[in-house]
């Protein structure tokens, strides 16, 4: 049978969502479980892979019994034997016709195919190519390690929609080559979409076209946008405020005369008591998500819901048998002297990590108040949780946050926190993200004072005071 | 997450006109409704499997159709992706009694290149003959109790009422010997009797007696399933069994003193038996 894809634009919230539907689609690209390995004497982490045609690429192995808030361990697979050419060519065909002016919708349709059945949707966003943790993206998965956002659910962010921004390389770092980045320095500059990108879990996506691009750009400073596809599979359910009936007006209260000697009062308009908003009921589920987008059962159209349902994610593809025998395999690795510039490396340390963005997206905004009400110590204001009960997480996520949007706000929220003696159970984090700053004078002079000063408050990060002035001076100096 | 391959079902309901998917979610499409109802399966507070309904419950509905609605594959299929969900969801989970163990007990572990795998359709008497080898295990005793029981009643009884002489001596033994043996072979075809009326009690209660199953035996577990669902993929890990008796047509594995599995000796080639044995004799103690 021939595969089927169809586009439908819906408008959610007002803003519009393009959704892919693929019926009979080629498996060529997807994520499957392998299973429990009982040999490993861990048999609560379930291993799961991504795969790109008869290769396995990535493997992740979910701890806690695939636990939807753990992070995941992730590693670029041993049992990678080489590009598919057939797939790679529609990779490279699909990623020209968006740079000639192409919709989404028609450029990928190539690649759509390659997917397993189910409802996706399709974007472009802006991604910074590191691993969310300031290490440049390729290269970074050679050993298997807990990477952090790769959770399918962020604890500070519920069940808000995000975007993805990070990346997981599908291929190899030997398959880097000068030469090939000599071309793309020239090519990302008039590129309106640098890669092409599939939603992987959490924060990560795994990027599927674009690698030399994506050195090219992390060393020129050049934005690296992605054309993004994410499944639609996961029931969300959230809670709609009943509509407010329309009360009638209270009658009239009857004016009673002043007792004598009361002083005449101008009559001032009783408050009506409004109605709290109360959280109606329904019954079900609301709609179904991906990771950025929450998509209400009403607005999708009727045959994309039922292919919803009838669809199963994580689904093995036929070859799995092929894939479970190349994961046991050990590639052998080319060698190669091709290093990735010193530039697209030092930029990405300066890159927003994960802990940022989490808290971007955990918190729409954070008042003068709100962060004096923290800096006293306290969590709440007005009797409103400012941002969690837990204090120390409040500070965490409010000093993330202002790092990622307001950079000068976050200089100054640091440097009080770090001067006040009650918050020291914060000292030596905020003073570690503080330091992130490469080159900030106001931080400089906060940190050269720390340490000519011999007050014990400042103890906690010294170390990392004494750290940043001698980088400061150095970098000052070249 | 063991049997995560299975492809959700579509049920309807022709009484009601009421469409049901089993799959990742539970969703309901009323009479003449375009939106489903769908609900997550933290949302379902029970599920029964009955040998004539299947019935969801909701914090606020109840939902139930007919199994009939459901053909053979499907029925198995609704079933699986109940059991797994199961495993996964606090719902309370009502089911008849079953041949095989319910799929919640199996675990994403791919059977090895050494695993033996096997399939056909369970027989009838082999079943009953394990069934009541099992009462036997129990009985054997008691019946030897009441056969010796009765040949010494018979002989007092002759005693009492005929009255022993050398002359007749060498009758009433072989009587006695005789009626003991008679009372007991009266009480195993009870047994018997017995025996097949439970497997048929099981056996009509479960489909899974008249379909293909597929049986996998390796060192890191085993699994006995309905062929029509069973991809290879999943095992109940050996941990999950306590010991095992093994009789000429079969393995019975046991749990908590109960018959758990039932694994035919003929699913197999002849010539993997004894490694078979070998596997089950390592990894489980014989009783």
């Amino acid at each position: 049978m021939s595969v089927e894809i169809k586009c439908d634009n819906i408008s959610v919230g007002g803003s519009n969502v393009t959704l892919v539907s693929v019926r009979n689609g080629e498996s060529g690209i997807g994520m499957c479980s392998s299973g429990i390995n009982p040999a490993s004497g861990d048999s609560s982490t379930i291993n799961k892979f991504f795969y790109i045609g008869s290769d396995p690429v990535i493997n992740i192995n979910c701890p806690n019994m695939g636990s939807s808030v753990t992070d995941k361990m992730i590693s670029f697979s041993s049992g990678f034997q080489g590009v598919d050419h057939d797939i790679f060519d529609a990779f490279t065909a699909d990623l020209n016709k968006l740079n000639r002016g192409d919709s989404l919708t028609n450029s990928l349709k190539e690649v759509f195919s390659l997917l397993t059945d189910g409802v996706y949707t399709v974007y472009t966003s802006e991604y910074y190519p590191t691993d969310g943790n300031g290490l440049f993206f390729w290269g970074a998965y050679n050993i298997t390690h807990e990477v952090r956002g790769t959770a399918e659910h962020s604890t500070s962010i519920g069940n808000r929609p995000y975007r993805p921004c990070f990346l997981i390389p599908s291929q190899p770092m030997e398959t880097y080559t000068t030469k090939t980045k000599q071309t793309t320095d020239e090519a990302v500059k008039s590129r309106r979409v640098q890669g092409i990108a599939y939603h992987l879990s959490g924060f990560h996506s795994v990027l599927l076209k674009g690698h030399h691009g994506a050195v090219s750009c992390a060393e020129n400073g050049i934005p690296f946008k992605c054309a993004v596809i994410e499944r639609v599979s996961q029931p969300y359910t959230d809670f709609y405020p009943a509509p407010v009936k329309k009360t009638t007006a209270p009658p009239p209260q009857t004016e009673e005369t002043p007792a004598e000697g009361a002083e005449a009062t101008t009559p001032t308009p009783t408050p009506v008591p409004t109605p709290a908003p109360v959280a109606e009921e329904r019954e079900g589920i609301s709609g179904f998500r991906s990771a950025s987008v929450k998509i209400p059962l009403e607005a999708f159209p009727k045959d994309v819901l039922r292919l919803i349902l009838e669809t199963h994610p994580d689904v093995k593809p036929p070859h799995f048998k092929t894939l479970m025998n190349k994961t046991k395999a050990v590639r052998k690795r080319a060698v190669t002297n091709n290093i990735l510039p010193r530039e697209a490396l030092d930029n990405c340390e300066m890159m927003p990590d994960c802990e940022m963005v989490e808290s971007a997206f955990a918190i729409d905004d954070i008042s003068e108040s709100q962060l004096n009400a923290l800096l006293a110590g306290d969590t709440e204001l007005n009797g409103r949780i400012i941002i969690s009960p837990n204090f120390y997480s409040s500070i965490v996520t409010a000093c993330n946050f202002l790092q990622f949007k307001d950079e000068q706000r976050f200089v100054n929220f640091s440097i009080s926190i770090l001067e006040n003696p009650d918050l020291n159970a914060t000292h030596e984090y905020t003073a570690r993200r503080l330091a992130r700053l490469s080159a900030n004078e106001k931080a400089y002079r906060f940190f050269k004072n720390v340490i000519a000063s011999d007050d014990a408050k400042y103890e906690k990060f010294l170390t990392v005071a004494d750290r940043y002035v001698r980088e400061y001076d150095l970098n000052k100096n070249k | 997450m063991a049997f995560c391959d299975l492809k959700p079902v579509r049920v309807y309901d022709d009484g009601a006109g009421i469409t049901y998917y089993i799959g990742d979610v539970f969703a309901v499409y009323a009479f003449g409704a375009e939106r489903p109802v769908v609900y997550s399966w933290d949302m379902i507070e029970s599920v029964s499997v009955t040998r004539k309904e299947l019935t969801f419950k909701t914090a606020n509905r109840k939902y139930s159709f007919d199994r009939k609605q459901l053909k053979e594959q499907n029925y198995f299929r609704a079933v699986g992706i109940i059991e797994r969900e199961h495993k996964n969801h606090e719902f309370a989970y009502e089911h008849e009694k079953r041949m095989f163990p319910l799929k919640s007990v199996y675990t994403d572990i791919i059977p090895g290149k050494d695993a033996y795998l096997g399939s056909g359709q369970v027989d009838e008497g082999d079943c009953v003959a394990a069934f009541v080898l099992m009462m036997n295990l129990r009985l054997v005793k008691v019946l030897w109790l009441v056969a010796v029981l009765i040949m010494l009643v018979t002989f007092g009884a002759l005693h009492f009422f005929v009255g022993i002489t050398r002359d007749n001596l060498l009758y009433f033994i072989p009587i006695s010997i005789a009626s003991g043996g008679i009372v007991s072979l009266v009480v195993y075809l009870i047994c018997h009797a017995i025996a097949k009326g439970k497997y048929r009690s099981i056996a009509d209660a479960d489909p899974a007696s008249e379909t293909q199953i597929s049986f996998v035996v390796c060192k890191l577990g085993f699994a006995a399933c309905e062929s029509c669902i069973y991809d290879g993929h999943d095992l109940i890990p050996w941990n999950a069994v306590d010991y095992f008796v093994e009789t000429d047509k079969m393995f019975i594995f046991y749990k908590d003193n109960a018959a758990y599995t039932y694994i035919p000796k003929k699913a197999f080639e002849k010539k993997y038996i004894g490694g078979i044995s070998d596997i089950i004799a390592i990894m489980l103690e014989q009783k």
